[in-house]
């Protein structure tokens, strides 16, 4: 391949990593200190460093004539690019902002480990040559890129919840003033009545007293959306991903049907993406109980999140099976 | 029943199909019992032939759990999810449900009512008023259809469930290997499969780690005759499958079979009367010796003797391995058509390959219901989390200081915080359409804790 077009494949794929680490730094301080205008620096870059990663997988692509996603290299990166993307969406629609510096954070890491496997431009093995592999690729990485948004979201979820825990004094929180509410169908949980105000969900109560006795970390940890919001932000990406990896898994099966002669054959991959959509399908379930939401439903998280990273790169890298990349 | 029933349970059966799943990804399964000896320790080799942990997808662990969980799911389904109708429509104390805002408007109470239910008809809810000790209420409901995703859902996973079931009733499988120029037949049908050709194609690539020889295509050139009697010509190659009667016959592996010829003392004695595959052996007669073969080698280095990288079959030779008994006595890399000195006068020719072409087939009659069943169990999953059935309480009443005073409440199948922005958003959209009443004012939107 000529030249200047490797340059330029190289260039982006530099802007891509340089975007992300500048962006998770200033994202990181705006996550610390909440002042807009470095939310203003860090999205803008986020935005940035997705589109230069989606531009040079276009460019390997319209440069080689090859479909860029048949090795880690490539998987990878758009993996990355994927998580940012998501991240970005949910961000505007539902001030998920604060969650920046880690995802681009875990972007960039996702991205420097992908140029380890960059082996340049190879064609693909006899396997992975159909179209399939242009439906199927996409979608299961836009569904781990989702449960890696979801799983950032869920270690904040834990973090505040035990820090709520150890402020937590002996005395009862605000339980249930809404319980006697008739046709509601769950039972909520600590909602204090304001007047003239609806209801606030207090779920960080002993936080909120800390924070306004003057407690620095306290402050600054409630000024982070409620529990049950963070809650809600979780279920509202991994509701993103689970539709897309059972997608992902039915037209995995189908490719597989139409390669290998079945459409399940236990292989190590897919019996692993089994194992993650069964984790989150039990997070789902846990879900639908209220006293169940939150810190349980997060951990669950944090296990998926752990079952694709397995699925992901575990496997490829250690289990050998039809799927591995390096076949 | 009500232990089946009963979501935790359910949530228990997926954690240990979970765990079940795991081990079957991390220990390899299907390996004979010699393997696990050898990569394992030997208390937990033991314990994974004992278990069935070699074969875990099929063993009764596995399929019991799955079975338990289509058992709790059903019980769940008729207990719970069928039942669950749309609540009653029932007066509720507005100010006790988290999302609620009270907003005032202009005109009397009737009219009021009137314009919010024309409000929220035009918007898609579903509006319905109800009398009770003479407070008229108006309810409206959005997406209680949807109530429906988690059976569908449920459905979805038992059809999946019934494929499978068919497969291991009415279906089979199998492969099979075929030499260019002969011919095979699928036991379990009586398809035969004459291979006329296979061709490969390997090209050298080069990267960043040196050259690489990526296979490029794997294509087999055969005759296929089914039922009909009538012999087709078929061209297979990887992802293009031949569908023979409704069986499909895949390309799956190729290899070099060796014809090999034995003499003792320069005269021919009997050795294998066929090509050998790669891991195949004979013994040779009258000694205590076997021979194996072990694999081709398409290329050999000529500076060191050593396989080259090139696995194309430029200069090609053959790794074997000599046994006397069970045990290995020696193994060398022969080159094709250049006769080895195996002792006591043998001598052994590795005279020539012949291409193979390594096929599976397949006949699964579940596919359809699999297929449709892993389709319906999306929709329902999509059904369920983006569709949330929501309702709203309305309550108007003539406000003290003139015009109407209109009570909103709403509730969803998944708590307050799902719905809080969209509760909003509609409270915005209320004051916005309303004409106001003089000496308006407006109670805040309701918030559940901030960013
Ligand atoms: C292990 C046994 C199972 C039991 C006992 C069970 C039971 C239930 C129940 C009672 C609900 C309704 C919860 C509520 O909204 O209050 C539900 C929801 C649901 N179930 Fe199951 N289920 C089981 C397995 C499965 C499986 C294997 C699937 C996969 C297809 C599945 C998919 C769903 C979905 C998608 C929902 C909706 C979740 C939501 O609305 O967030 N269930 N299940």
């Amino acid at each position: 391949m000529d030249p200047t077009r490797q340059l330029l494949d190289q260039a982006l794929l530099e802007i891509g990593i340089a975007a992300y680490v500048t962006g998770a730094l200033v994202l990181f301080a705006y996550f610390l200190t909440r002042r807009p205008v470095l939310r203003s620096i860090g999205m803008p870059l986020a935005i940035l460093g997705a589109a230069s990663q989606f531009a040079e997988l276009g460019a390997r692509w319209w440069m080689t004539g090859v479909w860029p996603l048949t090795n880690l290299y490539g998987s990878l990166s758009l993996f990355s690019a994927c998580a940012v993307t998501i991240f970005v969406v949910f961000a505007y629609r539902y001030e998920m902002d604060f969650i920046g510096g880690p995802v681009l954070a875990l972007a960039a890491i996702a991205l420097g480990y992908a140029t380890t496997w960059n082996e340049g431009y190879m064609p693909a093995v006899p396997a992975l040559q159909s179209y399939w592999i242009k439906i199927h690729v996409p979608i299961v990485i836009t569904a781990y890129a989702s449960f890696m948004v979801a799983f950032c979201l869920s270690l904040l979820y834990l973090v505040k919840a035990a820090v709520e825990h150890r402020y937590r004094t002996g005395s009862p929180s605000v339980r249930g003033v809404a319980a006697g509410a008739g046709a509601s169908i769950d039972v909520p949980l600590n909602y204090a009545a304001l007047p003239g105000f609806g209801a606030v969900r207090t779920d960080t109560p002993a936080l909120a007293s800390a924070a306004a006795a003057g407690d620095g970390a306290a402050q600054w940890l409630s000024g982070l959306p409620s529990l049950a919001k963070l809650d809600i932000m979780q279920y509202r990406v991994i509701a993103v991903g689970l539709p897309l990896l059972s997608l992902g898994i039915i037209t995995g099966a189908m490719w597989a049907k139409e390669a290998w002669g079945a459409y399940w054959q236990w292989d190590p991959k897919e019996t692993a993406a089994l194992l993650s959509w069964i984790v989150y399908a039990a997070y789902m379930h846990l879900h639908t109980r209220p006293e169940w939401r939150g810190t349980r439903t997060s951990i669950v998280s944090v296990i998926g999140f752990a079952s694709i990273v397995f699925c992901y790169l575990g496997v490829n890298i250690w289990i050998s099976g039809l799927h591995s990349y390096k076949m | 029943m009500r232990l089946f029933a009963h979501v935790p349970f359910g949530v228990s059966l997926l954690a240990i199909w979970g765990l079940l799943t795991l081990i079957g990804v991390i220990v390899e399964q299907g390996k004979d019992p010699s393997f696990y000896a050898g990569a394992y320790a030997p208390p937990i080799a033991r314990l994974i032939v004992r278990l069935d942990l070699d074969n875990i997808y099929h063993s009764a662990a596995y399929l019991g759990v799955i079975g338990l969980i289509l058992c709790s799911m059903a019980a769940a389904t008729f207990t719970k999810v069928i039942p669950r109708r749309i609540p009653r429509l029932n007066p509720v104390k507005i100010d006790a449900i988290p999302l609620h805002a009270t907003v005032h408007v202009s005109g009397d109470a009737e009219s009021a009512r009137e314009r919010i239910a024309a409000f929220f008809a035009a918007r898609g809810w579903q509006v319905r008023k109800r009398e009770f000790g003479g407070t008229e209420w108006t309810f409206a409901d959005k997406n209680n259809w949807a109530r429906r995703g988690v059976l569908v859902a449920h459905i979805g996973f038992v059809l999946i469930a019934a494929g499978t079931t068919i497969y291991w009733a009415k279906g089979y499988s199998g492969q099979f290997a075929v030499l260019s120029g002969q011919t095979a037949t699928i036991p379990e049908n009586g398809t035969t499969v004459d291979l006329k050709r296979f061709a490969y194609r390997i090209d050298p690539v080069q990267t960043k780690a040196g050259t690489v020889y990526q296979p490029i295509d794997y294509v087999s050139d055969a005759t296929i005759t089914g039922r009909d009697g009538v012999a087709h010509n078929a061209i297979i190659r990887v992802n293009q499958p031949y569908d023979a009667d409704g069986t499909l016959i895949y390309q799956a592996t190729y290899g070099f079979a060796i014809d090999f010829r034995l003499t003792k003392d320069g005269r021919p004695v009997p050795g294998p009367d066929h090509p050998l595959k790669e891991g195949e052996g004979f013994a040779i007669d009258g000694t205590s010796r076997a021979i194996q073969y072990q694999r081709f080698v398409g290329t050999i280095d000529r500076s060191t003797g050593q396989p080259g990288a090139d696995p194309r079959p430029n200069d090609p030779g053959i790794v074997i391995q000599a046994f006397d008994g069970d045990r290995p006595v020696g193994g060398a890399l022969i080159p094709l058509g250049q006769p080895v000195d195996l002792g006591a006068g043998y001598k052994l020719d590795a005279a020539r390959y012949v291409l193979y072409s390594g096929f599976q087939y397949r006949y699964d009659p579940g596919i359809p219901v699999v297929g449709i069943g892993a389709f319906v169990l999306l929709a329902g999953l999509c059904i369920s989390f983006y569709f949330l059935p929501a309702r709203l309480f309305v309550l108007v009443r003539d406000a003290a200081g003139g015009g109407a005073e209109v009570g909103l409440a709403a509730t969803t199948v998944r708590g307050y915080e799902v719905f809080e922005e969209r509760f909003a958003e509609i409270i915005e959209a209320v004051r916005r359409t309303e004409p106001v009443a003089p000496e308006n004012e407006v109670t805040t939107t309701p918030v559940l804790g901030g960013v």
